[in-house]
């Protein structure tokens, strides 16, 4: 079942990079927004989403502050790395024990070819920043991670290309700011 | 993109009638679209903290529907309301509601984000919910920047008129002391105020390039 392949899939797994395409839906379910890029995994806590289209925006969490960057706004925003990682459902992927440690973790079988699990938040039910998530594991590993918020607003996201356990360069989970942007927020 | 050329001068008085003039139609043309919606991005600072996300805000006459999504989750919070009650749903500790949507907004996320007059100003009207007012107008006959009620609001980019609507504001960047609201609007979509029923008469862009 799917839980036999999130083993498979995490075993030996200390970092990951592919590519990923994004859809949000709205409570209504009409299509809001179609965004793509590249991330980047590395364990225990590092990662770096870097959206292409249909604009650019990059956001690097280096372990120990978050940084987001918005070019067309020339800002950067940075917070303290913290719950709001832990409470996401992507951050179990490198670190499976987390995964029942944090949710509720149940097979939910087979659908569109993949096998799932679906995973709700334990513990103070206003704490997490999602009602419900799903993972859906296929020949290529978790190719689609489902999440709807406590709005009703689902993101999907399909990840493809994934390479194990990559050399990454120093500075993938690294950000310095470019001269001429407003940096706000705390840490870092 | 790149931002349009700062300008030194003062600017003439053919481009003041030139840009009154775009200014008047435009209002004539807004007028007739009570309900409207625009979708984008926004970055919000104030006094060293802040954030930034996707906005998607709908108005229907005096009624607004403002959707913000957090960056990768897309965690969403939605300020929603009409002119005397606002109400934020989806963040911790449950919906909150109060009169005003902009110290709703600032109580509970710190964002600053003066939510009455954008309505007008995300626009590119001076609003009428603010005091004074002052209009300048660039070398390109467009709107640049306009003065109310403290903030200072620099229209950096537009989108070209088509054929349901006037100019619409792309980029505007927000100054009031040390708060700054960044606006980065990639599609318009206007709706004539029909009888009721009417099918939406809506332009909306391409896909932003």
């Amino acid at each position: 079942g799917a839980r036999d392949e999130l083993n498979a899939f995490t075993k030996g797994l200390k970092g990951l990079d592919g590519a990923f395409s994004q859809q949000v839906f709205d409570p209504k379910g009409k299509l809001k927004e179609t965004s793509s890029g590249k991330v980047a995994l590395s364990a225990p806590r590092l990662f770096r989403w870097e959206y292409t289209k249909p604009y650019p925006q990059l956001i690097v969490a280096d372990g120990k502050t978050v940084w987001v960057f918005d070019p067309d706004l020339q800002q950067v925003t940075k917070r303290p790395q913290g719950a709001e990682e832990q409470h996401s459902p992507l951050s179990a992927l490198i670190d499976p024990g987390k995964l029942d440690a944090q949710f509720v973790v149940k097979e939910a079988g087979t659908d569109k070819g993949l096998e799932w699990l679906v995973l709700s938040p334990k513990g103070e039910k206003s704490d997490a920043s999602f009602q419900s998530a799903r993972l859906g594991f296929g020949a290529a590993g978790l190719e689609k991670m489902q999440v709807v918020d406590a709005l009703g607003q689902r993101t999907v996201i399909d990840f493809s290309g994934w390479k194990r356990n990559p050399a990454f360069g120093r500075d993938v989970f690294r950000y310095s700011p470019p001269k001429g942007v407003d940096v706000i927020g705390e840490g870092g | 993109c790149v931002s349009r050329p700062t300008r030194t001068a003062p600017p003439t008085a053919q481009e003041v009638a030139t840009g009154e003039a775009w200014q008047r139609a435009r209002h004539v043309a807004l007028e007739g679209a009570t309900r409207w919606s625009l979708s984008g991005r926004i970055a919000v600072s104030a006094n060293g903290k802040g954030g930034s996300g996707r906005i998607d805000w709908t108005q229907d006459g005096d009624r607004f529907d403002i959707a913000l999504g957090a960056p990768v989750t897309r965690q969403s919070w939605r300020l929603s309301g009409d002119a005397t009650l606002a109400r934020l749903e989806g963040l911790e500790g449950g919906p909150r509601e109060g009169a005003d949507a902009q110290r709703l907004l600032q109580e509970a996320t710190g964002w600053r984000i003066p939510v009455g007059a954008l309505r007008d100003w995300a626009r590119g009207l001076p609003s009428t919910q603010a005091t004074g007012g002052v209009e300048t107008y660039g070398s390109d006959g467009r709107l640049a920047r306009v003065t109310q009620s403290g903030w200072v609001l620099e229209f950096q980019d537009w989108h070209p008129a088509t054929a349901e609507r006037p100019d619409m504001p792309k980029r505007i960047f927000a100054r009031s002391g040390d708060a700054t609201v960044r606006l980065l609007i990639d599609e318009w979509q206007l709706v004539a105020a029909g009888p009721a029923g009417e099918a939406p008469r809506s332009g909306s862009d391409a896909v932003p390039e």
